[in-house]
């Protein structure tokens, strides 16, 4: 099987015409349904939260195959993702796709998990450590977004588990749990 | 017997007539009985070989297909119900039902890939990796006999013969000649081109973009836009193989 690092692509990746958008209906949805699967499950395994259109994304060309997918091909990919409510345009333009391989209220439950795992109920944490802090190394919070983590964050503030407050800038946004 | 003239004569030669039919419908009845007792001499003979054989016929797939070889010439069919001797005996009926199941599992499985059509040799490499841990090696003539039952069961599969290999049908799709010469000329490279059929075949240009259409619709082919040349690729799933796409193309 071919690897892109230590990711192992499926079978449907080294097959040309899987990289044209196929014109028959159930054709077409079978594709779509593959490519869907592959985005969300590479995005999950190399922690990539957006992909550029117009970017070097390496799902998008097969050297090994020589093809590449068209433009309206990626379009139509990301697009089927996003009407599944796992993907986002970030801009009008649909240059770029927040990919959400969980679901915000799925990463706000690995927030709470992660709190109780660490006993951390009534603590106080920052943004940044609940990101980088050395609690979620090896978790799957370690190295998420940040505006994904806000909007997790707000999720669960607004459901009174958690307070969120300012620091002196940006940087020092703290949480105060009460799980 | 002497010709005698008038009526007495021919009440004569209508009893000749009868006497001889009788002997005739002896003769064949002595024939008949001698067939049928051979029939069921083979027949036990044959029930104590599969006896001593058991373990082979159920290990090898080679020396199962000359078995059923053999049953066939006398006429014997193991498969014919999942009941009585020889079901009992080899547990033989439980092997192919347990086959065709794994045949259509695989068949149902593949379908959006290849529409509906998979090449036997594909069946049976999935079939293999399916079957790692089982105790009986399958073979094709293997696959060829569950898709058979699987046929008597009315269940639209049937096998078709393409050039040189042959192709499991799993859905009602009817193919014409045209679209089993394309079919033959795809398993080169796994694609045609317009062109290519139509060079090939001698055809007018639209019977073949006719038929590749069609095939399209079936969901038997699939598209592709990216050759460098920027010539239309018609892709047949059916005869690749899943797992062993080329990287480069050669052409």
């Amino acid at each position: 099987m071919q690897k892109l690092g230590e990711f192992k692509l499926p079978h449907f990746f080294n097959y040309p015409p899987y990289f044209t958008l196929q014109p028959v209906r159930d054709t077409r949805e079978k594709q779509v349904q593959l490519w869907k699967e592959l985005i969300i499950e590479y995005c999950r395994a190399q922690k990539v939260f957006i992909i550029g259109l117009e970017e070097d994304f390496p799902l998008f060309s097969n050297r090994a195959i020589e093809r590449s997918l068209s433009h309206e091909a990626r379009v139509a990919f990301l697009s089927a993702l996003v009407s599944d409510g796992r993907a986002e345009w970030t801009d009008k333009g649909h240059k770029k796709c927040l990919i959400l391989w969980h679901r915000i209220q799925e990463w706000a439950d690995l927030i709470v998990h992660f709190v109780k795992e660490n006993g951390l109920e009534d603590n106080v944490m920052t943004v940044e450590e609940i990101r980088s802090g050395t609690e979620s190394r090896g978790t799957e919070l370690y190295g998420i977004d940040r505006s994904v983590l806000m909007r997790a964050l707000k999720l669960l503030e607004h459901k009174g588990k958690l307070v969120i407050f300012k620091g002196t800038s940006t940087d020092d946004e703290g949480v105060k749990f009460s799980l | 017997m002497r010709r005698r003239p008038g009526i007495g004569g021919l009440q004569n030669a209508a009893a000749a007539r009868d006497q001889y039919r009788l002997l005739g419908e002896n003769v064949a009845k002595l024939r008949t009985d001698l067939m049928k007792e051979q029939l069921s001499t083979f027949r036990s003979q044959l029930e104590d070989f599969a006896r001593k054989h058991k373990n082979d016929i159920r290990k090898n797939p080679a020396f199962r297909s000359q078995f059923h070889e053999m049953c066939a010439k006398v006429g014997v069919d193991p498969l014919a119900s999942n009941k009585g001797f020889w079901a009992e005996l080899l547990g033989i009926g439980d092997f192919y039902y347990e086959l065709g199941v794994q045949i259509v599992d695989i068949c149902l499985s593949t379908r959006a890939h290849n529409g509906g059509l998979i090449s036997l040799e594909e069946l049976c490499k999935l079939l293999g990796q399916r079957r790692k841990g089982a105790r009986e090696a399958v073979s094709e003539d293997d696959c060829l006999r569950a898709i058979s039952k699987l046929k008597v069961l009315g269940s639209g599969f049937e096998v078709i013969s393409v050039g040189k290999r042959k192709l499991v049908r799993s859905v009602p799709t009817e193919l014409n000649k045209d679209h089993n010469e394309i079919l033959e000329l795809a398993q080169a490279q796994g694609f045609v081109t317009v062109d290519e059929v139509q060079r090939r075949l001698s055809w007018p240009s639209g019977r073949a973009t006719d038929a590749l259409e069609t095939l399209l619709d079936e969901g038997l082919a699939m598209i592709d836009d990216g050759d460098k040349d920027g010539r239309r690729r018609y892709w047949f799933p059916c005869v690749s193989s899943i797992s062993s796409y080329a990287g480069a193309d050669t052409s």
